[in-house]
């Protein structure tokens, strides 16, 4: 008995002598909190720019209307503005799909390309379409105003068929409702929700944060740029999978993807107000040479993006090394983002049971 | 002299109570039943056995194969009647072979879902065929299906305590490298990801924690089986294994494992201990009991291949962790014999696979999106263990063998295409390397137990 409880009160005095000598300089240091993190994410991040994005679906809507009572040229192109600013929007909050906007399916009722434009046409031709449908997935959100708006000759479209007018304010609306209930949920409660789930489990806010993070920029590396320049199809080259094809604006979607990518990295807000983003979290885990690292990535590729002055399909017949050379870049950030920032975080992309191994 | 007393051991007439294994039956029993419930509750046989395309077998055991959609619920629906019989100990036997069976032919069907509580279920499930556990407190005896006995051979309990010393010693003796205790890894990422915890999270992502964590549990694993064959010291050594195994189970995603261990560490407690329990049992259910040993004419234990099965078993044991010997290089990087060896939370790997189907007659490539063919738990464990990344690529091979592929207005016909990958893995905490170079042609890589001299060197 005499030696077990000799060993017993060991154990415990070496506690709490460890622990009370630790005490003091403890209060000194601030530990990196993730709810910090994600309270800056969600309230200066997220719901601003969902914010925007309902300003800038609203706008669409009004210029569209104002279209629609007098089709003119110039009133097209005032809607293809609109059109542009808000798609370009949409790309500061595609990363989001978590929370309110899985639960709508945000990205594939407004962010599917490219479109299916014989579906497109075979609507606006019938008049008979249930928007929401699973089959027309590709044929409403963004993309088919690239066709709607881009197409050749698009203005006798407008002026020649009702229902084809129509159908372009239906898709506006529809956009504008998910939207309206995507923003609703942040306002509502998922925003407490979101910064206080900040537990290692694959379900919580900052695990499917990081993971959709890491998601959203693949997507982008391979369906924007991967799939049409051949690297999923022996080199063969795909204009054909090009977002944006028509109006041409490919590679501005792919530099706002990236650049609001970069700004949730570093906490960033929409008008570059600094907040506490990823790389504070690496910092604080003794990891800053990764941050580092990962933010002259991103900076290289948003260069290289903007020193291409021709579109995606044009530099794709002339400069394909370029785009090569890009893709090569993208796929590196790849690495770091997934293997080394994930990994460092400790969270799980999974949710079975695991033990290490 | 070793000899003397493992014959002395496997004495007939060496014999003791059955209690302590009929309790080990119930609980056993119980916690597989729960187990079992809790795995088709959360929608895994679906998601695990019944969804993906692609299944990754192990090395002499791919015939093994899932049944054909939801005939996958079968063999779940076997495992809660095979555990419900162990509970009650009725039709015993046929009811731990079941068990037993239909445990490690889904354990069989895909490595991505190896654990290491998974085998040692399945060793426990085996090592109950042979004992007589049914032969006192159970369905059977009170049905006249087996005489009722309330004495065993010791090897019958024994047995399982050897099996638990194993898994904590064994544990124990992979922590013993720089990793663990020199760096505190993975612990240091795993503990700082608690960071926001009330009250002990400041704590937990402190670097000390870490350190304090790695090293009390690489002793507590190296020693506590011998607290608790201690008759003195046992209370205070399972009060350890409670609070041990509650921390581990509330900071580590290592769902019933904890629990398992609890309840099975029990076995080391004394006889009056499980015949007090298993009188209590007896007043909840209203049966008599009588601890009073019963002269068996039966000679089960006198048979001459008992000894030579179990030293056999013991052997095995004993020598498959240390395999990893054969192998050089680094265990954790290139993963040879790792497996089976009680190797329990010991690594944080993270892995990036690209895999890359490239024509050889006209040099043009495909990359793959993992995602299209496997399930996001197989990716994430392909993508850092070299003997899946093989099997991905057969697949990948197969798949793309001789198959007209069209694209736009283009069409070409693949013939005998070359798999490659580029692969970069981070351990334990490290920057990421590159362990695959994308210039091996995985084709013509041999899936066997050979050492992997086509990983990259690892640099620690």
């Amino acid at each position: 008995m005499n030696k077990s409880k000799l060993i017993g009160i060991l154990i415990i005095a070496s506690f709490i002598s460890i622990t009370s000598c630790k005490k003091e300089n403890e209060e000194e240091e601030i530990v990196f909190q993730k709810s910090e993190l994600l309270s800056n994410i969600g309230t200066n991040l997220i719901v601003p720019e969902y914010e925007q994005l309902l300003i800038d679906i609203t706008t669409l809507e009004a210029t569209y209307i104002l279209f629609i009572n007098s089709k003119t040229n110039q009133n097209l192109s005032e809607v293809k503005n609109s059109w542009e600013i808000v798609y370009k929007k949409w790309y500061s909050v595609n990363m989001y799909e978590f929370g309110p906007a899985m639960n709508i399916g945000l990205r594939n009722a407004v962010g599917i390309y490219p479109s299916d434009t014989t579906k497109i046409i075979a609507n606006t031709n019938s008049g008979m379409y249930v928007l929401g449908s699973a089959e027309n997935v590709d044929a409403i959100g963004f993309s088919a105003f690239d066709f709607l708006l881009y197409r050749a000759n698009s203005l006798n479209f407008f002026l020649n068929s009702a229902i084809y007018t129509q159908y372009g304010l239906d898709v506006i609306q529809k956009i504008k409702s998910e939207i309206t209930t995507t923003l609703n949920a942040w306002n509502g409660t998922y925003l407490s929700t979101f910064k206080s789930s900040t537990g290692t489990e694959s379900t919580s806010a900052f695990s499917l944060l990081v993971n959709e993070f890491c998601k959203t920029y693949e997507l982008a590396k391979n369906a924007k740029l991967g799939i049409p320049i051949g690297k999923q199809s022996l080199g063969i080259q795909r204009p054909e999978y090009i977002e944006a094809r028509m109006s041409a604006i490919s590679l501005d979607l792919l530099y706002e993807n990236v650049f609001a990518l970069k700004r949730l990295f570093n906490g960033t807000t929409a008008t570059g107000a600094a907040g506490i983003g990823f790389d504070d979290y690496l910092i604080a885990i003794d990891r800053s040479s990764l941050s580092n690292s990962i933010n002259t990535q991103f900076t290289a590729i948003l260069n290289d993006i903007e020193q291409l002055n021709l579109t995606l399909e044009e530099e794709m017949a002339s400069n394909p090394q370029l785009l090569d050379n890009l893709y090569t870049k993208m796929q590196n950030l790849v690495v770091s983002l997934k293997t080394d920032m994930s990994s460092s975080f400790g969270i799980l992309i999974t949710y079975q049971d695991n033990d290490g191994d | 002299m070793v000899i003397n007393r493992l014959q002395n051991y496997f004495n007939p007439n060496r014999n003791t109570s059955i209690a302590p294994l009929v309790i080990f039956r119930i609980l056993f029993g119980t916690m597989m039943f729960f187990g079992i419930s809790r795995f088709i509750a959360k929608g895994w046989v679906t998601e695990l056995y019944i969804k993906p395309e692609f299944y990754f077998g192990y090395l002499g055991f791919e015939w093994v194969k899932p049944l054909p959609g939801s005939w996958m619920f079968l063999p779940f629906i076997l495992l809660l009647i095979g555990s419900l019989g162990i509970i009650l100990g009725v039709f015993y036997r046929w009811c731990s072979v079941l068990f037993f069976i239909s445990f490690t032919y889904v354990e069989l069907l895909d490595k991505t879902n190896y654990l290491n509580h998974y085998y040692f279920i399945s060793l426990i499930a085996f090592l109950l065929i042979f004992v007589p556990a049914n032969t006192f407190f159970s369905l059977d005896v009170k049905w006249k299906r087996v005489m009722e006995r309330t004495q065993i051979p010791v090897w019958n309990i024994g047995i399982f305590k050897f099996q638990l010393a194993c898994v904590y010693i064994f544990a124990g003796i992979a922590k013993l490298e720089s990793d663990w205790l020199i760096q505190a890894q993975p612990l240091k990422i795993w503990l700082q990801a608690h960071r926001d915890m009330s009250v002990f999270g400041k704590l937990l992502a402190t670097e000390w924690v870490a350190y304090l964590f790695s090293w009390f549990g690489c002793v507590y694993d190296l020693f506590i089986v011998f607290f608790l064959l201690n008759n003195r010291l046992r209370p205070y050594a399972y009060l350890l294994v409670v609070i041990f195994h509650f921390v581990t189970w509330y900071l580590l995603p290592i769902g019933i494992f904890p629990w398992v261990m609890i309840f099975s560490t029990l076995i080391f407690f004394s006889i009056g201990f499980h015949e007090k329990l298993i009188l209590r049992l007896s007043s909840l259910t209203r049966t008599k009991v009588n601890f009073t040993p019963i002269i068996s004419t039966f000679s089960y234990s006198s048979k001459k291949w008992i000894p030579v099965f179990i030293s056999m078993y013991i052997l095995i044991q004993v020598l498959v962790p240390f395999r990893y010997i054969l192998y050089p290089g680094n265990l954790f990087w290139s993963e040879e014999g790792f497996r089976f060896s009680w190797r329990v939370m010991l690594m944080h790997k993270e892995g990036n696979a690209t895999f890359y189907v490239k024509d050889r007659q006209h040099g043009g490539e495909i990359e793959i999106e993992n995602d299209r063919y496997l399930t996001l738990n197989q990716i994430d464990q392909m993508a850092t263990q070299p003997d899946m990344i093989l099997q991905y690529a057969a697949f990948l091979k197969n798949k793309f063998s001789d198959t007209l592929l069209i694209f736009g207005d283009q069409k070409v016909h693949l013939v005998n295409p070359s798999i490659h990958a580029n692969i970069f893995v981070s351990l334990n905490g490290r920057p990421s390397q590159m362990f695959l170079s994308k210039k091996q042609d995985l084709t013509k890589i041999p899936y066997n137990f050979a050492p992997r001299k086509w990983l990259e060197p690892f640099n620690k």
